[in-house]
Formats: C-alpha cells, structure tokens, sequence
C-alpha cells in the first residue's frame, strides 16, 4: 500500500524502452490512459451514430446529448462564425472530460493531473487562435494590444501590459486544469490513507469525507473540461470578432 | 383527439421548462466555470511577467531590474485581467 499521496502521479514505462535521439518516447501508463480515452471517445461516438432512430436508446442520447451540449456553447460565446471550429472544440472538451472522468476510477492514472499535457493542449489552442487572428484580421489583429481611447503618454506601458495578459492566457488555461486535479486526488489519496492510519475505530469521519470529495472531484472533473471549452471559445471569439 | 392531448401536454411541458429556466438563471454551470477562472488569472499574468522579466536580465545581464519592473507590469496586468472577467460575468 503507498503510502505517499503523490506516488499516484508517477509515470512509468510499459513495455520497452524506446529512443530517438536524446528523447525518451516510450510507451507510459500516462500514453496508455490516454488512448483508453480516445478509444472510449470512438467508440460512444460511433455506436452513437450508427443507427440514427427517431427514439434514440442510451448510447445515442448521450452522444446526441453532448453534441447539442457543446454546439450550444459555441454559439453563446463565440457566435456563428465559430461554427467551423466545432470538430475541435468538441474533441477538446470530449477529450478532456474522459480524461478526468477515467481518472475517478481508482488505479487508474489522471493524465490531466500532469501540467505538460494541460500545457501542450494549452499551447496548441493559443497558437491556433493567434494564427486564426492573424489570417482573418492580418496585422490589424495587433490591435487587439492598443485599446482605444487611450493617451498617449500611457500607451507604451498599455500595450506591455496587454502583451502580458495575452500570453498569460495558455499558462492559466494550462495550470486552472492541472492543478484542480491533482489537488483534489491528493486529497482524496491523503483523506484514504486516514481512513487506514485511524483503523476501525477513527476512520468514519474520513471515510465520510471521501465519499463526499469523490462526489466533489467529478462535479470539478466535469467543470474544469467545461471551463476549458468555454475559454478556448472565448479566445476564439476575441480572434474572430475584434472589438476593442 | 390524441394531437391535440399530444399539443397541449407540450405547451404545458415548455411552459413548465420555462418557468424553472427563470428559477435557477443564477446558478448555471457558466457562472461556475467564470468562478473558476478569476482564480488562475492573476497569479498566470504575475507569473509572465516575472519569466519576461528573468528573460531580459539574463540576455542584457542587468540581473535586478527587468525582472522587477516585469513583476510589478505582470500584477498590474493581471488586476486587468481579473476586472475584466469580472466585467465579462456581470454581463
């Protein structure tokens, strides 16, 4: 039994060790949870829409559900125009939720947990949503950093600051999803090993508390993935629509 | 007539959809998910700062100052940020 609350955050190889050069692309629990995701993604998404009935059973619901879930979202915040964006919001936001759903089951590995996952799908939607402004708008897409109405004599330090709150966009993107999950599975890690320490006598109370933080971590499983959505379609919006 | 059952069990259906849609307008997911991001806004716009900052003493070798000056830029921007998302739920 580990007793270590940050031990579940480990990775480790399956399978053989495999290099390119100076880089370690070996197959880890962390690649293998991932793909459980995506397969698992195919698959609802598949048997979903295979039979298209009028009186849709389970599978189809769901995935129906979270179609017109996601495509309302789009269009509240980023309007029509982000209609041709859907195919990747919507896998973002699938991906992410199975992410941290399948990180609620126990043994298994949390690869959202981990900031340089969160960071590279951070890193992707920031540089996207910059080339997407920079194609629709060309340089007028600068504007977004000179806000209107401005004196001059203040507009050096404005336009430093602007610079500042749009590159600190992936990095809050990335470390809100990132540290949300691994700070509730410590807890639930750190509330578990209680209920073992305090034995039959004690460990009620923190048994208790568990039960209520794993109902807490999938509300902010769920959320997070939503929250994550939702601000790429915001960032999407300011590239779309300039209006500053 | 079942059409015309079927027609007024629907109105009484969306009418009743409507009136707990006005109920609970407050705590929909979004403001939750707008809650959320207040948090991670100011410390991420600090954090820049501070790394532009400790890029620029490193390449010019004026090991203070930059990294000070970018500190102070990074908090203001990230007041901004916030005041701004907060502007944005308020809407």
């Amino acid at each position: 039994m580990a007793s270590n609350p940050m031990t579940q955050f480990n990775v480790h190889r399956i399978g053989p060790e495999i290099k390119i050069g100076t880089f370690d692309i070996s197959f880890t629990n962390a690649s293998l949870f991932m793909i459980i995701s995506s397969v698992a993604i195919l698959l609802i998404f598949n048997l979903g829409s295979k039979k298209n009935s009028l009186i849709p059973n389970k599978i189809q619901l769901l995935a129906e559900l979270s179609y017109t879930f996601v495509s309302k979202m789009i269009s509240d915040t980023a309007g029509l125009k982000a209609k041709p964006y859907f195919a990747f919001i919507f896998s973002l936001f699938m991906f992410v939720l199975f992410c941290n759903m399948f990180g609620m089951i126990p043994y298994t590995f949390t690869v959202t947990s981990h900031i340089i996952v969160t960071f590279v799908l951070a890193a992707f939607i920031f540089i996207g949503v910059t080339i997407i402004g920079f194609m629709k708008h060309g340089f007028g897409y600068l504007k977004l950093f000179v806000p209107s109405g401005v004196p001059a004599v203040l507009l050096p330090l404005i336009v430093v600051i602007e610079i500042i709150s749009y590159l600190s966009r992936p990095i809050s993107l990335s470390v809100r999803l990132f540290a949300n999950m691994m700070a509730g599975h410590t807890m639930m890690k750190v509330f578990g090993g209680f209920v073992i320490s305090l034995g039959i006598v004690g460990g009620w109370l923190p048994l208790s508390f568990s039960v209520a933080l794993t109902g807490l971590e999938i509300l902010v499983a769920f959320l997070q993935a939503y929250v994550f959505a939702i601000l790429t379609c915001i960032y999407l919006n300011d590239a779309l629509n300039l209006h500053h | 007539m079942p059409k015309d059952q079927f027609k007024t069990r629907l109105e009484i259906a969306k009418k009743r959809i409507s009136e707990k849609n006005q109920d609970n307008k407050n705590d929909n997911p979004t403001s939750i998910g707008t809650a959320f991001k207040l948090s991670t806004e100011l410390v991420a716009a600090v954090a820049v700062g501070t790394i532009i900052g400790f890029i620029f003493d490193k390449t010019f070798g004026t090991k203070p100052w930059f990294i000070l000056i970018f500190f102070f830029v990074g908090v203001v921007a990230g007041i901004t940020n916030v005041i701004r998302s907060a502007k944005n739920m308020q809407k």
